[in-house]
């Protein structure tokens, strides 16, 4: 079993970690280091793991996993190492198992997380990339076995398959919610445009800035800055009140380390109740409305 | 210049789903079947690319739609091609079936090569699978340069090249420079898709859509559905609601809102 690492850590390294234990420890670790190999190319970065990883000619092929953290840049190129290992791809594991024969299963979330699946690879090498915040048992699991470096392919330029420019923050960044003591989060659910209000209103009854899920800020209905989750900002408010938010495995990346935690969802199953401290299974314009006034009239006391 | 855009039918999932008798899929007798998110976004993108080339005074690029799956999907070509898409090829055979995403993303590089596309589009993440991986294997068979969570897009058709800014963790992004021919998979909140008009529905009935099979991509049955698929999927179960906290069910607005404040208070948050 191989487990890819990044110099230095990074990301996902404890849960990819625990991955391997999960299936019976006894990794080696394969360590990328961008000074090595050069500026991040998916076909390069691919193409260096390959070489490391796959049997030599006429040397006997053996059952081989390849765990990497579900980080943007190893999803990225995970897939194409699958492919040139002649491998199952199972993307952002969240469990995994070994039975008494040696057979692998591991779940994942389905259908936008409405549903997790168990699934097994029907191959002898399996790649699998590792959800990261989502994996038990991460925080006790221990290092490699040994630790290997990857090497720098031969014929480097030809892997070389584009070029990075530079870097830029993706929102203008007014919003500051990485400090902000209190966050009343707008999710799909609000509705739409005009129905942020809701949200707005609580947030300002709370003195609380206002986050948004993912859709709400791709569908223009608040400013990137707005946006909580792995793509967008990390947050530990004290409280974080998220109306009309499912919890999507992203979602829950930026926020579930905030210490109090509601949520009001009209769906009983939806997965935020399983973070939240404090759930209301309610349409959210009934209730928050409500909330909001309850809140102002305690204020003007 | 034609840009192929491969677009996946899912089911809605703001319908109810129920898990199928067999416990290893979920019912699909009576679903509400849409195009991927994600792939709206990447058809969108494709026809705001041919409006620039346009109005730059270049020649307009074909754009071609793509999906793999049973008949069911021709409704989500004849959508692509009512929001604009210029033809349709359905890649349809029994062999495909039970595919994932490596197998699936072999049969679409197939056809693909076979229509030539300089660009392909697609989404950056199925809303059913999810696996993020099908336009990964299509650039590796293709052997085109490879982006993923793409969050805009610059073509240069005299260059054959493209500008392309990807996302990164925690609000940050990256600016990527690749030549065509190349494969792009876009992230939602590129763009706002348009709607279909009624005119655009009418065409579409008239544009052509036509049928692929794996005897004519040349694809071998041991690496393709089923048969090819490096992953099954053994169940499917409602995930656990986890440990949790108070949950106030079934009050009335007032009663839960009151009762939320005094929890509230006693964390002392308020
Ligand atoms: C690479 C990548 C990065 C991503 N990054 C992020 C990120 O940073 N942040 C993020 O949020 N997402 C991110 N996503 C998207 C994520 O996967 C989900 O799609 C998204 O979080 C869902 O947002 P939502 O909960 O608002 O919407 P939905 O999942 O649509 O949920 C809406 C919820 O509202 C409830 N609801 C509807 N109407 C009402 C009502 N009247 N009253 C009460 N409840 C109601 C529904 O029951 C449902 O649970 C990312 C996805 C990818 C692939
Ligand atoms: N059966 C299919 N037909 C057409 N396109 C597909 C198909 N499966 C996947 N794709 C494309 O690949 C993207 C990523 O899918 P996935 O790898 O399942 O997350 C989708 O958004 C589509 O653009």
């Amino acid at each position: 079993m191989w487990l890819v690492e990044a110099a230095g850590g990074g990301p996902g390294t404890q849960e990819v970690r625990a991955c391997g234990q999960a299936l019976g420890g006894n990794c080696r670790g394969a360590l990328l280091e961008e000074e090595r190999l050069g500026p991040y190319a998916p076909g390069l970065y691919a193409e260096a793991l390959r070489a490391l990883i796959a049997p030599e000619d006429g040397e006997d092929p053996v059952p081989i996993v390849v765990l990497l953290p579900h980080t943007y840049q190893s999803a990225e190129y995970a897939p194409r190492l699958a492919v040139r290992l002649g491998a199952a791809y199972i993307a952002s594991v969240s469990g995994a198992t070994i039975d008494d024969g040696g057979s692998l299963r591991f779940r994942r979330s389905i259908l936008q997380a409405k549903l997790q699946a168990e699934v097994r690879p029907k191959t002898r090498t399996v790649v699998a990339t590792v959800q990261i915040g989502a994996f038990g048992g991460a925080e006790s699991a221990g290092p490699p076995n040994h630790v290997v470096e990857v090497g720098r392919p031969a014929d480097i330029e030809e892997h070389r398959e584009r070029e990075t420019l530079g870097r830029e923050a993706a929102g203008a960044g007014g919003v500051d919610l990485a400090s902000a003591e209190r966050i009343v989060t707008a999710g799909r659910g609000v509705g739409g445009p005009d129905e942020v209000s809701v949200a707005a209103d609580l947030a300002e009854a709370l003195d609380a800035e206002l986050g948004a899920s993912r859709p709400v800020v791709d569908n223009g209905w608040l400013p990137r800055d707005h946006q909580v989750g792995s793509s967008g900002h990390i947050v530990t408010p004290n409280l974080y009140v998220a109306l009309g938010v499912s919890g999507s495995i992203q979602h829950l990346m930026g926020m579930s380390g905030s210490r109090i935690i509601v949520a009001i969802n009209k769906d009983p199953e939806a997965p935020i109740f399983s973070v939240a401290h404090y759930g209301i299974v309610a349409d959210l314009h009934e209730v928050a409305p409500v909330l909001t006034r309850l809140l102002e009239a305690r204020r003007s006391d | 210049m034609r840009i192929g855009v491969c677009v996946k039918q899912v089911p809605d999932t703001d319908s109810q789903l129920r898990i199928a008798d067999s416990g290893r899929w979920i019912d699909d007798s009576d679903l509400n079947w849409v195009i991927s998110s994600c792939d709206l976004c990447a058809l969108e993108e494709a026809l705001l690319l041919a409006e620039a080339e346009v109005s730059r005074g270049e020649e307009r690029p074909e754009l071609v739609v793509f999906s793999l799956g049973p008949a069911r999907v021709e409704e989500a070509l004849r959508k692509a091609l009512a929001l604009g898409a210029d033809r349709a090829v359905h890649l349809a055979d029994e062999l495909l079936q039970g595919g994932d995403a490596l197998t699936d993303g072999r049969a679409l590089a197939a056809v693909l090569a076979k229509e030539h596309c300089d660009l392909v589009l697609a989404g950056a993440q199925s809303d059913d699978l999810g696996q993020a991986a099908t336009p990964a294997v299509i650039a590796e068979v293709l052997g085109f340069p490879y982006a993923w969570l793409v969050m805009a897009v610059e073509l240069d058709s005299r260059k054959h090249s493209l500008r392309v800014v990807r996302e990164l963790e925690g609000g940050m992004n990256e600016v990527l420079r690749l030549d065509l021919p190349a494969v792009l998979a876009i992230q939602a909140g590129i763009n706002k898709p348009r709607f279909a008009s009624l005119r655009g529905t009418l065409q579409a009935r008239r544009k052509p859509l036509r049928l692929e099979d794996c005897g004519g991509l040349g694809l071998d049955r041991g690496l393709v559905g089923a048969a090819g698929a490096g992953v099954e999927t053994e169940s499917v179960t409602l995930p656990p609601i986890g440990a949790g906290g108070v949950v106030i069910e079934g009050a009335s607005a007032e009663a839960a809102a009151e009762e939320l404040v005094a929890h509230l208070q006693r964390e002392a948050v308020l």
